[in-house]
């Protein structure tokens, strides 16, 4: 919304200036956007008269030129087209900022010629967007004059940030109303004549609606204007319209703009004559209608849609635009201009299913002062009085009764609410100068709420606009009170999880990133995602169309970003949402990562070593770990998910629920992303980790033996598809007192070995509790292991 | 006889030390002690002898031998120690290495500076006595806006800018969330009004607004809170966001300005601005100079919101807020633009993260050390 100083004043008695308006502007919720004071801004430009024009002589497009400011003369290179010998131009003295351009103008040369100053562009001086040419001020202009003595540049303007539920400050007068409430000023009477007018409307209002839609118009009134002259406006309006870009047309059109902007009424201006019938209906559109609109461009009506018709059919939409056939134009002597009320809602609907935006939609949406139609019918007329001649008809309207809103307050909800003390007197006086109505003065008012501010509709409301013409400042400052003097923890156990997850991935050499949550159709296909119902109707970008089913996707596109700026190793990490289906339980978080390039680089001491499947399973397992595992609970699978290498991946689960997936990106994929090298990944559903009902604080007692261990070596010749893990297991559980580790320390195939078959070789740790074991002991203990794997995976020991 | 005897020991003595300050090796060393003190060894042959003699005299020389013996050994150990020492030395040098070598790079990860600002917030919230909760980022146009007060035509719904999914069996229709405020309704839901006193809840999280240029990602992050009792006033609200801004950006004084604003969900509301200098570079400091920047929405919760859950208004009453946790970020730690959160630029992320073993906490203090 944006008006000017001058028009707040016709409606504000004020002797504040600007800036203290400016500043009590965003306490009362008008958030002030911009304050633009041209005349601030350029009083350095003066007038000036071009004295002689020389094309220049090393170039083409530019000319040499004398100004006068009728004490000394000056030297510009110009390249305006229309510059010419005897026209009054802007000039602008070196040393001169032009905000235009955001410039302080030096003493330059150009092209060899010598240039001392700039004759300005309206887009320069900031008026407009034109820069075709030079501003060419009327050739009597007085020279050497500031420019804002001789252009009417001396109103400053404001724009301020409406909120929604405010369609009341929509126009100058309700802004001046709120003002005045602060202590501001005194709110003008709105002056004009009231002219009753002493013939009938030759056009009348018809309704059909059913009875149940009535209330899509609860009020409609209208009058007639013959004779009337629609001249181009007189210079104040079409300034005030300009000021606040609205661009003026024709005076019958511009009035109707101006009451706008001025009182924040829309109203619709046809041209009697072009009027077929003798009637306008309001009725609901039929599925397949059409309507030609004022801004030329044509609309597909769908059912229901609320519009005004003459006897050649729709021609208005209604509260959001006029029709072009029956608009008024220059030659228009007869006019019919409507007010209406229409439901906020059902303008609303139309207007976006059209996606057609106005300015009278989108006051109509925000809601209309109820009353308006009434008073606008007399203020209209008396300018168009004024402005086109003329005469004006009697009033004609339709119109539901409509209760006055009143809302029971006690006043000390303001206190209990907000915890603002205020005198009941206080309090009565801001909300009458709002234009609310208090009519009994008890524990409990009545308060009638004013007919243009249809937001208000409870206490809370009330208590706001008393706290807000008071002053938030008022408000008191109050802490929270302490409920346990040591707050609790904050997290719940899963976001801790999270938290330490994060925290041991960077520890291990990861970085956190974070990614959108969505990705396109091949992509989520790809990692088995990308259903209907994870599907935006109204995706921002092709790229960004569905829910991620895992974040490795969008990792991935995240690592080829940073290939692509030449990074060759790289480790990312995010904790986030992965989507399964559109509920909310479909939705859990996952930590995933991916490694790719050196996990050593090459350097005076190693050569280098990428990363493999066995750097990601440490770290799946160093995170598991933090997170509370047991590892020995994890049972490794190998049936990975498909956009895993089939062969160099593994699935680790507790029990039924899956835990991690964690591998080689599957080379397709790799190969559709455009990387060159094998990339590690794992995704961790650390919300599927078990939680002990009863989470246990104090540790089991340490046991440690004072005895010396005993390590031994064993190199078994078993299966080649065999899991190495499940040779470790075994030997472990053929003593599970005693023996405390077994080490996988060397795997081998080859030479030596038949074919089918592999070598590992173990080495154990064996913990005497009690008492220093025997050679005997010692002898049965590993008897004992050699005979399990023998029994249990056919291996026997490797002949040396 | 044993005077001549003594003499000889001292002779010996002289000679044996004399060998021994000589010698020029540990062999060298270890001969002369086998010489001397070995079994078969000068000194060792006088123990031998002292059968010889009476028991008076016994004494006697076996306490000159013995002192002897115990001079030559330590004198044997002393020089020991000497070459080990000299030993070491020369290994030592030769040990040296080139110390202005770098090691290779054993790199450390960063954490987002998004996370850091979450845990920041929680921090300070948890001291305030509020607890963490998440909800969905995929969402039913009824939490997302008709329970918070925004039915389907309302004004406010067009500058959300929605992304839209498909309904469901039922037809309603799933959003993704615009805002974190439909947690609040999810939560006010679960409230157990029988033994009801009070809420205070902090609802970080993802959200989603169609919209996509320099100053907006059709994905960011906002936190919500919520404080909801018996006598909660807006006074409260003021307290707790004011002291909120105050330990974030860690300026005591910092200058909170509330000012009177709408959301459909909030009556009266109130948006936030924060004391601000806009410097010459267009950087900002934060807490001197004349210019207030926005950073909250706040106001206390619409009576037609409680009622939608069922929660009586005229018995409880409370605040909510909500606010950008991007631009928090940004202007806490300086960070120019908002697209390279969501690039994972390894540059940016090693720039801006934060090294993983700083945990934000009120005792350590919140101001982020840079990775």
């Amino acid at each position: 919304m944006k008006f000017t100083w001058h028009w707040l004043l016709d409606h504000l008695q004020t002797d504040k200036n600007i800036n203290e308006i400016v500043e009590v502007l965003p306490k009362l919720g008008l958030e002030v956007a911009s304050v633009k004071n041209l005349a601030d801004d350029l009083k350095e430009f003066v007038t000036v008269k071009v004295i002689d024009v020389k094309k220049h002589p090393n170039a083409d497009k530019l000319n040499v030129c004398k100004v006068f400011d009728g004490n000394r003369s000056f030297n510009v290179v110009c390249g305006a087209p229309n510059v010419k010998s005897g026209m009054i131009g802007v000039f602008a003295n070196v040393e001169t900022y032009v905000p235009g351009i955001d410039l302080i103008l030096k003493k330059t040369k150009i092209r060899g010629e010598s240039s001392e100053g700039m004759l300005c562009s309206e887009k320069e001086l900031t008026l407009s967007d034109n820069h075709e040419g030079i501003i060419e001020l009327p050739e009597t202009s007085e020279i050497g004059v500031p420019i804002v003595n001789v252009m009417d540049l001396a109103d400053p303007t404001i724009e301020i940030e409406i909120t929604p539920n405010r369609g009341d400050c929509l126009g100058v007068r309700g802004i001046a109303r709120d003002l005045a409430a602060a202590g501001m000023g005194a709110l003008k009477d709105l002056e004009f004549e009231e002219i009753d007018g002493d013939f009938d409307s030759i056009i009348n209002w018809k309704i059909d609606l059913d009875e149940d839609k009535k209330n899509l118009c609860p009020k409609i009134f209208g009058r007639s204007f013959h004779n009337v002259v629609n001249v181009e406006s007189p210079s104040w309006l079409k300034n005030r319209l300009l000021a606040v870009d609205q661009r003026p047309i024709s005076s019958l059109v511009d009035i109707t703009n101006y009451i706008m902007i001025d009182i924040g009424r829309p109203l619709h201006a046809y041209d009697a004559d072009k009027i077929v019938g003798d009637s306008l209906t309001i009725k609901q559109s039929k599925q397949g209608d059409k309507f030609s609109a004022l801004n030329g461009q044509k609309y597909d009506l769908d059912e229901g849609m609320l519009v005004i018709s003459d006897g050649h059919g729709i021609d208005d939409l209604a509260g959001i635009m006029g029709g072009e056939r029956t608009g008024v134009k220059e030659d228009t002597t007869k006019m019919f201009l409507e007010a209406a009320i229409f439901d906020p809602i059902s303008i609303a609907n139309t207007g976006r299913r059209l996606n057609l935006n106005s300015d009278a939609r989108y006051r109509f949406e925000r809601g209309l002062d109820y009353d308006s139609p009434d008073l606008v019918m007399h203020y209209a007329a008396s300018l168009v009085k004024k402005i086109c001649g003329g005469t004006c008809s009697k009033i004609v309207k339709l119109e539901l009764g409509k209760q006055k809103k009143i809302i029971n307050f006690t006043p000390t909800s303001t206190y209990k609410l907000t915890g603002v003390e205020i005198e009941s007197e206080l309090s009565k006086s801001i909300l009458e100068k709002l234009g609310f109505k208090i009519t009994n003065n008890n524990d409990v008012w009545d308060v009638i709420v004013p007919s243009w501010r249809p937001d208000i509709d409870g206490i809370a409301d009330i208590v706001e606009e008393i706290i807000r013409i008071n002053g938030y400042d008022h408000i008191p400052s109050i802490k929270l009170p302490r409920k346990n003097y040591i707050a609790k923890p904050a997290m719940n156990i899963k976001q801790r999880q999270s938290s330490i997850a994060s925290r041991t991935l960077a520890t291990r050499g990861y970085s956190e990133a974070i990614t959108f949550s969505f990705l396109n159709e091949v992509m989520a296909k790809q990692f088995n995602g990308g259903i209907e119902q994870l599907a935006l109707v109204n995706p921002i970008s092709s790229e960004l169309t569905h829910m991620r089913p895992s974040i490795l996707p969008t990792l991935l596109l995240a690592a080829q970003k940073n290939i692509n700026v030449g990074s060759d190793s790289l480790s990312l990490f995010e904790v986030g949402p992965i989507f399964l289906g559109d509920k909310p339980d479909e939705q859990t978080s996952s930590v995933t990562g991916l490694r790719l390039g050196n996990k050593i680089k090459r350097d005076w001491r190693s050569s280098s070593r990428d990363f493999d499947f066995y750097d990601i399973k440490l770290d799946v397992l160093k995170t598991l770990e933090a997170l509370g595992i047991n590892i020995s609970s994890l049972q490794t699978y190998e049936d990975t998910p498909s956009y895993f290498h089939p062969g160099r991946s593994a699935v680790l689960k507790i029990g039924q629920k899956l835990i991690a997936n964690l591998g080689e990106i599957h080379p397709e994929i790799l190969d559709f992303y455009g990387f060159e090298k094998s990339i590690l990944g794992f995704e961790i559903f650390y919300e599927n980790i078990p939680i002990p009902k009863k989470i246990k604080v104090s540790r089991p007692m340490l046991k440690v033996s004072p005895l010396q261990s005993v390590t031994r070596e064993f190199a078994f010749v078993i299966n080649e598809t065999t899991p190495a893990e499940k040779l470790a297991q075994i030997a472990r559980s053929s003593n599970k007192d005693l023996i405390k580790d077994v080490l996988i320390f060397d795997v081998y195939k080859g030479k030596n070995i038949p074919d089918g078959k592999k070598s590992i070789a173990i080495k154990v740790t064996i913990q005497p509790l009690t008492e220093t074991l025997t050679d005997d002991d010692l002898e049965k203990i590993s008897a004992d292991l050699i005979n399990l794997i023998g029994t249990k995976l056919s291996g026997s020991l490797r002949s040396q | 006889m044993i005077s001549e005897l003594r003499d000889k020991l001292l002779n010996l003595s002289d000679e044996i030390s004399t060998s021994i300050s000589q010698s020029n090796s540990l062999n060298d060393l270890e001969e002369i002690r086998v010489n001397s003190l070995g079994k078969k060894g000068l000194i060792t042959s006088y123990l031998k002898n002292l059968r010889e003699y009476d028991e008076v005299s016994k004494r006697e020389i076996g306490a000159l031998v013995n002192d002897l013996k115990n001079k030559i050994n330590n004198l044997i150990i002393e020089k020991k120690d000497f070459f080990k020492t000299q030993i070491l030395n020369e290994k030592l040098i030769t040990e040296k290495i080139d110390v202005t070598l770098t090691p290779h790079e054993n790199n450390t990860g960063t954490l987002h500076p998004l996370s850091r600002t979450i845990e920041e917030l929680c921090a300070i919230f948890a001291d305030m006595g509020f607890s963490i909760v998440e909800g969905p980022d995929i969402e039913t146009d009824y939490y997302n806006f008709t329970a918070l007060n925004i039915p389907l035509e309302h004004p406010a719904r067009q500058e959300h800018d929605t992304f839209y999914l498909q309904p469901d069996e039922n037809g309603n229709r799933k959003v993704l969330r615009t805002h974190t405020s439909p947690v609040q309704i999810r939560t006010m839901e679960k409230i157990n009004l029988e033994n009801f006193d009070e809420i205070r809840y902090i609802i970080p999280g993802r959200t989603y607004r169609s919209d996509h240029d320099a100053t907006h990602s059709p994905m960011f992050h906002q936190c919500e809170g919520l404080v909801l009792g018996k006598n909660i006033n807006m006074g409260h609200l003021k307290g707790c966001l004011i002291d909120f801004c105050r330990t974030y950006f860690n300026v005591e004084d910092l200058p909170v300005r509330f000012r009177p604003s709408y959301f459909p969900f909030t009556e009266p509301s109130a948006e936030v601005d924060i004391g601000c200098k806009k410097e010459k570079d267009g950087s900002l400091s934060i807490g001197s100079g004349e210019d207030w920047l926005e950073i909250l929405g706040s106001g206390m919760v619409h009576p037609r919101v409680l009622e939608g859950v069922g929660i009586d208004p005229s018995k409880y009453q409370g605040f909510a807020f909500g606010m950008g946790l991007e631009r928090l970020t940004m202007l806490k730690y300086g960070i120019p633009d908002l697209r390279p959160f969501y690039d994972s630029d390894l540059r940016w992320l090693k720039h801006y993260g934060f090294i993983p073993v700083d945990n934000p906490s009120l005792h350590s203090g919140l101001n982020g050390v840079l990775s």
